[in-house]
């Protein structure tokens, strides 16, 4: 006996009034409880399918499905974060080392030489950061409304419109600045280098995060949902 | 086949924790593509029962595998549902050998620490 469509519509439900709010995870234990209830009805066809349902989730235990939702955003938060590292290292490579390269020589020279320094650097941090905001708060409407249109939520996409871990972690460049702002002589050699180079990585990262991956968003979700297309026509 | 023997009594133990990655890789070079639900019967099947992977041990090891490049994944319509299929990649292969050897030398040398008079 094969489960009909209102049940399987049944199950979809079930897992999102169980927490499951992502489409991917949803497809995925859909299909294991459908197989595992079919299995059940060829031992016991007379079961029920609310009883058979209930005997299956059982067996994930007392959290439900919480355990693999949150194993599944830690998977794929790394994968996300391997994805940063990898377009971070190609700055790192030719041509783009140039671009890399002068950045940091200028913001050396300019803390080396230039008396206001620590304003420029404190300016650029306080400028990138207010990027970074405005940039998260734009990307997540973009989101919410291309999620709205598909009816469809995707945890990775979620992850890349809302940068993965970084989204928290930036304001401590401006935490640092402001700690750094009068405390630090920028004219040494040995500060100025470390400082140039934080800069210079917090302007890529933002760069990265903000702009590099979500134009190729479509490319990356494909590649991690085969079914990304599929179910956008279903 | 490679649990079985052993560690009937500590079934949910740490021990298949740690050996859970591994079996799945070893299933998915023996045939190729599965998804999860089959994964857990083909363990019950080898195992004759004595193997009962549990759904929320399963899916976050195959997620973890998939993000770590060892599984790719592929989707297809069956029934009326969507069907996710895994298999190994190319690195992924290779891991296995590394793992199935790691696993039978611990095998091993648990066999002659349990029970020296059967070791080898």
């Amino acid at each position: 006996m094969k489960l009909i469509n209102e049940q399987i519509e049944y199950l979809f439900q079930f897992t999102r009034q169980h927490y499951v709010e992502w489409y991917d995870l949803q497809t995925e234990l859909v299909d294991h409880l459908a197989n595992a209830i079919e299995e059940q009805w060829q031992q016991n066809p007379k079961l029920s399918f609310e009883d058979a349902l209930q005997i299956e989730f059982k067996k994930f235990g007392v959290f439900g499905f919480m355990d693999v939702v949150e194993k599944r955003q830690i998977a794929l938060r790394k994968k996300y974060n391997k994805l940063v590292w990898q377009h971070f290292k190609t700055f790192f490579t030719i041509p783009k080392i140039i671009g890399t390269a002068t950045v940091f020589l200028a913001l050396v020279l300019l803390m080396l030489k230039y008396p206001f320094a620590n304003i420029v650097i404190l300016t650029i941090f306080m400028i990138s950061a207010l990027i970074f905001w405005i940039g998260m708060i734009k990307l997540s409407r973009k989101n919410k409304k291309q999620t709205q249109l598909m009816g469809k939520k995707w945890l990775f996409k979620d992850i890349i419109y809302g940068f993965g871990t970084f989204g928290g972690l930036s304001y401590i460049p401006i935490q640092i600045a402001l700690q750094m702002y009068d405390k630090i002589s920028f004219f040494n050699l040995i500060p100025s280098i470390i400082i140039s180079a934080t800069v210079t990585s917090i302007l890529l990262f933002n760069y990265i995060i903000l702009f590099i991956i979500p134009s190729k968003a479509e490319h990356y979700l494909k590649e991690t949902y085969p079914e990304y297309e599929l179910a956008s026509s279903l | 086949m490679f649990v079985k023997s052993n560690f009937n009594i500590m079934k949910n133990s740490q021990l298949y924790k740690g050996s859970l990655n591994t079996i799945i890789m070893k299933l998915l070079e023996e045939n190729g593509r599965m998804y999860g639900y089959e994964i857990t019967q083909r363990v019950k099947e080898i195992t004759k029962g004595e193997l009962n992977i549990t759904e929320g041990a399963l899916y976050p090891a195959l997620h973890k595998l998939e993000a770590e490049d060892l599984l790719d994944v592929e989707v297809e319509k069956v029934d009326n549902r969507l069907r996710k299929y895994y298999k190994l990649t190319e690195q992924g292969t290779k891991e296995t050998v590394n793992r199935l050897s790691e696993l039978e030398e611990f095998i091993k040398n648990m066999q002659t620490i349990v029970n020296p008079k059967l070791s080898y």
